[in-house]
């Protein structure tokens, strides 16, 4: 029994107000909603919420279970309505398992474009990955419609799925007025690679590979929080130094991309050497991980039951090389800040405002920078962060510059973590083994979340395995899935030539999101 | 002020330290049948453009291609670049298993890509899926789409590793001494 994980099955006449109830305007977080084809245990198709409050360390889940069943009709009261934040996700029920969302206010096709056939649900566990690919039409072009928007002097401009630059693809098609942006519709899951079926066909074990190449530069919070998932599934319990590792490579994994970030945003107001200087000091962040770990994006160190590598062996000397990232830091932010030029670029660009992020369910960067004080670190404290003195960050005004600056400030937050846990270890504070030692075994007919505050925001799994202890279903949910949405908020009234900066200030990931 | 701008120079001081290449994998690189590709004969000697192509990667290939641009890096210093168009590209290095949504995207874009020109499939997953083989949603490797020449291991290759693995197969491909 995980403590703080409540599971409740509600009746279908209910399941809209009870949602609406935990969600109560956006104070109660939608953290995950997804289906799940239980047929085989009799329980039918099921679809299941998750709902926490910042303030408490509780997880309310609610399953609607038995849809479909005896003939019925595969649907379920959409709660779109009441909890805004379930739109994409209501959407990927619907393409991935064909269950309709009834009363969703605007359906159509979210994850699966034109080359599937329509009456295949890729999730549905009658049907093998080879049967969805032999009923796969590649050359089909996507044709489903973009909304348009009619008016005098309003044009669109298509772009994608292959970008001008170094990025993954997606389609965005702007409808502008002059150089103002009116309207973004952004056609992603370009990326989509169906890793939700292939962790059932992989196995758990394999999973951990898998998690990892998700989404590449949130490669270790991905893989974090699915080892979580899976030893709360099995009352694993984590020996405290593999727990001090994870924390402290979490916080590697946010210095190298927040530093990364604000780097970047270089780029998108053509601050060259702003854009150098942050490169370089991410590219001394990535050695200083492959010096720790012997991968750059910090793979194949988390495994069930601890981690696979010591990366606290050398604390005194990690130590050191923070010290010297820490003070090229600071010179290279105030840098940054005093340059007007770059400052008056971000200030009032892309202005994301709190009652869109807390209706649509933002979160990380976007949502603490629009003024919704939420971090999973203490608001759910996991790994070694319950034992850890920290302040998390806020920023009220939602636009480019303040996610800039709250990137700055979590930067700061990071290096006060990893120094903390890094003197614990050279104090020989945090002792023990990195792993149990045993070969992780799945428990059968179990289930839990697991969870980690990643660089983007929230990343959280969850894992139900069957009676051989085989996976029935694991479902992943990237922080980016939760604000892809918001970007046509934030970009709207703002000209074309920012959208790159304002994209860059989100930072979000496609193939996380596309899955 | 002459000595401030020209300090590095007169120091002969490097501002940044730039990483030295490491060996290249050998001719493994290049895929059966595409060693005595004539075509390339001399075509490619200096200035080579590149047009990277995500075909749903998970993003840390791409990470690492973009870090050839860093100081650290530099691969410009090469004469290699990378360019916003296929059209002005040499080289489509393809990263990410191909996936089934991008395949469309990707012919286009070779298509789009003038003669002669180099397709390397750059990562585990762009050689034959890697750990996406056998999900539907993948068409199982670059190869399956477009015609690949050679292909750089890695998962993701090191920044240092896909400059030398790059400056190989170009080596190999056009024949040069």
């Amino acid at each position: 029994m995980i403590e703080n994980e409540i599971y409740r099955d509600v009746a279908k006449e209910d399941f809209r107000a009870e949602c609406a109830r935990l969600f109560s305007g956006g104070n109660g977080r939608l953290r995950l909603m997804f289906a799940a084809d239980l047929r085989e245990t009799g329980e039918g198709f099921c679809v299941y919420t998750v709902f926490s409050h910042a303030q408490e360390d509780r997880f309310e889940i609610l399953r609607l279970k038995g849809i479909g069943g005896e003939g019925g009709k595969p649907e379920f009261p959409s709660i779109t309505p009441e909890v805004p934040a379930a739109h994409w996700y209501e959407r990927q029920i619907a393409d991935m398992f064909g269950l309709v969302p009834s009363g969703h206010p605007d359906l159509h096709p979210l994850v699966l474009h034109g080359l599937y056939p329509p009456d295949v649900y890729p999730l549905r566990r009658d049907i093998s990955s080879e049967a969805i690919s032999r009923h796969l039409a590649l050359e089909n072009e996507d044709l489903s419609p973009f909304m348009e928007v009619k008016g005098e002097g309003i044009y669109e401009i298509p772009v994608g799925p292959v970008h001008a630059g170094i990025i993954e693809p997606g389609h965005f098609r702007f409808s502008a007025v002059g150089e103002t942006i009116y309207y973004l519709d952004a056609r992603l899951f370009y990326t989509h690679k169906g890793a939700e079926k292939h962790f059932e066909r992989i196995g758990f074990k394999e999973g951990v590979k898998l998690s990892e190449r998700i989404s590449g530069v949130s490669s270790f919070a991905h893989s974090a929080a699915y080892c979580m998932a899976l030893e709360r599934m099995s009352g694993t319990a984590l020996p405290a130094r593999a727990s001090a590792i994870r924390t402290l490579l979490l916080e590697m994994e946010r210095l190298y991309n927040h530093i990364g970030d604000i780097g970047n945003m270089c780029a998108g107001t053509g601050f060259a050497v702003g854009y150098a200087r942050g490169a370089s000091l991410k590219e001394r962040i990535m050695a200083l991980n492959h010096q720790l770990t012997g991968s750059r994006y910090l793979r194949g160190v988390n495994t069930p039951g601890g981690v696979l590598v010591d990366a606290l062996q050398d604390p005194a000397a990690t130590l050191r090389e923070i010290e010297e990232i820490t003070e090229e830091y600071k010179s290279f932010i105030s840098f940054l800040t005093s340059s007007v030029s770059h400052v008056e670029r971000l200030e009032n660009a892309g202005v994301l405002s709190r009652a869109i992020a807390l209706g649509l369910g933002a979160t990380g960067i976007a949502a603490r920078a629009s003024g919704l004080n939420d971090d999973l670190r203490t608001s759910h404290p996991h790994f070694y962060y319950g034992q850890l003195v920290f302040e998390t960050h806020t920023r009220m005004k939602g636009d480019v510059f303040a996610r800039m600056m709250l990137r700055a400030d979590e930067v700061g937050c990071s290096i006060a973590i990893i120094r903390s846990i890094l003197h614990k270890a050279n104090g020989k504070r945090i002792e023990g083994n990195i792993s149990d030692g045993g070969e992780w075994e799945a428990a059968a007919n179990s289930q839990a979340l697991g969870y980690v505050e990643g660089p983007r925001g929230s990343v959280f799994y969850f894992v139900k395995s069957g009676a051989n202890g085989a996976p029935l279903r694991v479902k992943p949910r990237a922080a980016s899935f939760c604000n892809w949405p918001l970007m046509p908020f934030a970009v709207h009234g703002n000209i074309v030539p920012d959208f790159p900066l304002i994209n860059k200030s989100f930072n979000l990931s496609y193939s996380g999101s596309d899955a | 002020m002459i000595e401030r701008i020209f300090y590095n120079i007169i120091r002969k001081k490097q501002a940044l330290p730039r990483k030295k290449l490491p060996a290249a994998a050998p001719d493994a690189l290049l895929l059966p049948g595409k060693k005595e590709k004539e075509v390339f004969g001399g075509a490619f000697t200096r200035s080579i453009r590149i047009r990277q192509v995500d075909a749903g990667s998970c993003n840390a290939c791409e990470w690492e291609c973009t870090a050839l641009t860093n100081p650290v890096y530099d691969i410009q210093r090469f004469g290699i670049d990378f360019v916003a168009s296929p059209r002005h590209a040499d080289i489509l290095l393809v990263t990410g298993p191909a996936s089934a949504a991008m395949a469309n995207a990707l012919k286009k874009t070779w298509l789009a890509t003038p003669d002669p020109k180099i397709v390397i499939a750059c990562g585990d997953c762009a050689r034959d899926g890697g750990i996406y083989k056998g999900s539907y949603a993948v068409t199982g490797g670059v190869d399956k789409v477009v015609p690949v020449d050679a292909f750089i291991p890695g998962c993701p290759p090191k920044p240092a590793d896909i400059t030398a693995n790059i400056m190989q197969i170009v080596k190999l491909l056009s024949k040069i001494k």
